[in-house]
């Protein structure tokens, strides 16, 4: 499992102008050691996420445009939210907006969700033993709480934990 | 130009603060039709006052998300298409915008000379919000559109004299450090909190790191910078602006809050 060294990550320095003072920060050695599953998810994720960047105009034949850097950087720190031991890493699929489809198809429900833009995602959620074939839908922007949730109850590895 | 609006009579004030560096910023998604060549378009929005300009590597979107409590770990960043950021400066090099096609900040810093003092928050935001209507009214020519605001920071960087030969501790600074008998060479701490919203949900992160660093005459100091950044309540400028503001009041009453009595009396606190 993890073994995480140092559980704080700073990126606020970058904002700053390093101070005509020339300052100079002294600077510290950071290590991670993640294990399987999520560096499994991280080479998927990451690796779909920057081709589909790369896409071209047109790529589907018609007027589509890539994925946008801001909307594929959104939907990785909303993924690091939702990440559950144990979880299969979701199908990603681009969008012809430049929008992205996240996706998760088990034995035990379905969940997908619609990152249209940074802040704007449609959540969609189905159990297979559910009553309600319909689903549940959110509207959500930053907190993605419930999806970890979903995340939980389609996964195979987690419920049997 | 507007006004400045007044300082809210509730928060904590200081006469002679350690403050080196403000910085007010908002990202927002790429605005449709612009291109890296439009970069000297916005340099002309703002050229009379900030006759300088300098490229700089680009920032890499930032956001505040939410869910499963922080795991230390963070998927790989990728690398994505490179616009370059922009300094605009003023002449005397005090106060900047910096530019790319998804931020626009604008910083004040205290310089050798020290003749420019703080313009205070107040007018700072004043400036900034002309700058961001500016901005706005150009990127809308461009393509009929608004700035669609994603995220707004707020970071104001203190250094604070920590020289051993002073005989200065970080407790005489700090209500929540104490070394006890073993000062440390160095360290450095960071911690955040959530901020909500009206509702109680989260909107944002107060984060607070305190490093040492070595000025350019060669003196120790702790840098203690306290930002908060976080989605505003719709993508709207105004928006955007309201959070700026609750940032900084949280910023300036965690800053009293964290530091001691005797610190307050060195930089003179009068509220």
């Amino acid at each position: 499992m993890s073994n995480e060294v140092l559980n704080y990550d700073s990126d606020v320095s970058s904002l700053r102008t390093s101070s005509p003072a020339g300052l100079k920060v002294l600077r510290y050695e950071r290590r991670v050691l993640i294990d399987d599953v999520e560096a499994l998810w991280d080479a998927d994720i990451t690796k779909k996420l920057q081709d589909f960047i790369k896409l071209e105009e047109g790529w589907d034949g018609y007027r589509a445009i890539p994925v946008s850097f801001t909307n594929a950087v959104f939907a990785l720190r909303m993924l690091e939210k939702i990440w559950v031991p144990g979880a299969p890493a979701p199908a990603i699929v681009p969008g012809v907006q430049g929008d992205l489809q996240i996706e998760w198809h088990t034995a035990k429900g379905d969940i997908e969700l619609h990152v249209l833009a940074p802040n704007v995602v449609h959540a969609w959620h189905a159990k297979v033993e559910d009553e309600n074939p319909d689903g549940e839908e959110r509207k959500l922007t930053t907190d993605f709480s419930i999806v970890a949730d979903w995340v939980r109850d389609v996964s195979e590895n987690h419920a049997g934990a | 130009m507007a006004n400045s609006p007044e300082r809210p009579a509730e928060l904590p004030d200081f006469e002679s603060p350690p403050l080196n560096e403000v910085v007010l910023g908002v990202q927002f998604n790429p605005p449709k039709g612009y291109r890296q060549i439009n970069a000297g378009e916005v340099w002309g929005l703002f050229r009379s006052e900030f006759s300088r300009v300098e490229d700089r590597e680009p920032l890499a979107p930032v956001f505040e998300t939410f869910g499963l409590p922080a795991r230390g770990t963070r998927f790989e960043m990728m690398t994505g298409p490179s616009h370059d950021r922009f300094w605009f400066l003023r002449p005397d090099g005090t106060e900047l915008i910096q530019f790319q096609q998804d931020r626009l900040l604008h910083n004040w810093r205290k310089v050798e000379s020290e003749e420019s003092a703080y313009p205070r928050f107040e007018r700072m935001m004043t400036r900034f919000s002309d700058e961001l209507a500016r901005l706005e009214e150009y990127v809308n020519g461009l393509a009929s559109q608004s700035l669609l605001i994603n995220q707004c920071e707020i970071s104001y960087v203190n250094h604070i004299p920590f020289e051993s030969s002073d005989e200065q501790k970080a407790s005489d600074w700090f209500r929540f450090i104490d070394f006890g008998e073993h000062e440390p060479e160095d360290f450095s701490i960071g911690f955040r909190e959530i901020i909500r919203d009206a509702g109680s949900q989260p909107q944002g992160r107060l984060i607070c790191e305190f490093k040492i660093a070595i000025t350019k005459t060669g003196k120790r100091v702790i840098v203690m910078t306290l930002t908060a950044r976080g989605a505003p309540l719709s993508p709207t400028k105004e928006s955007a602006l309201e959070f700026l503001t609750k940032g900084r009041g949280l910023i300036v009453s965690r800053f009293a809050d964290l530091t001691t009595d005797a610190a307050h009396a060195k930089w003179r606190r009068i509220k």
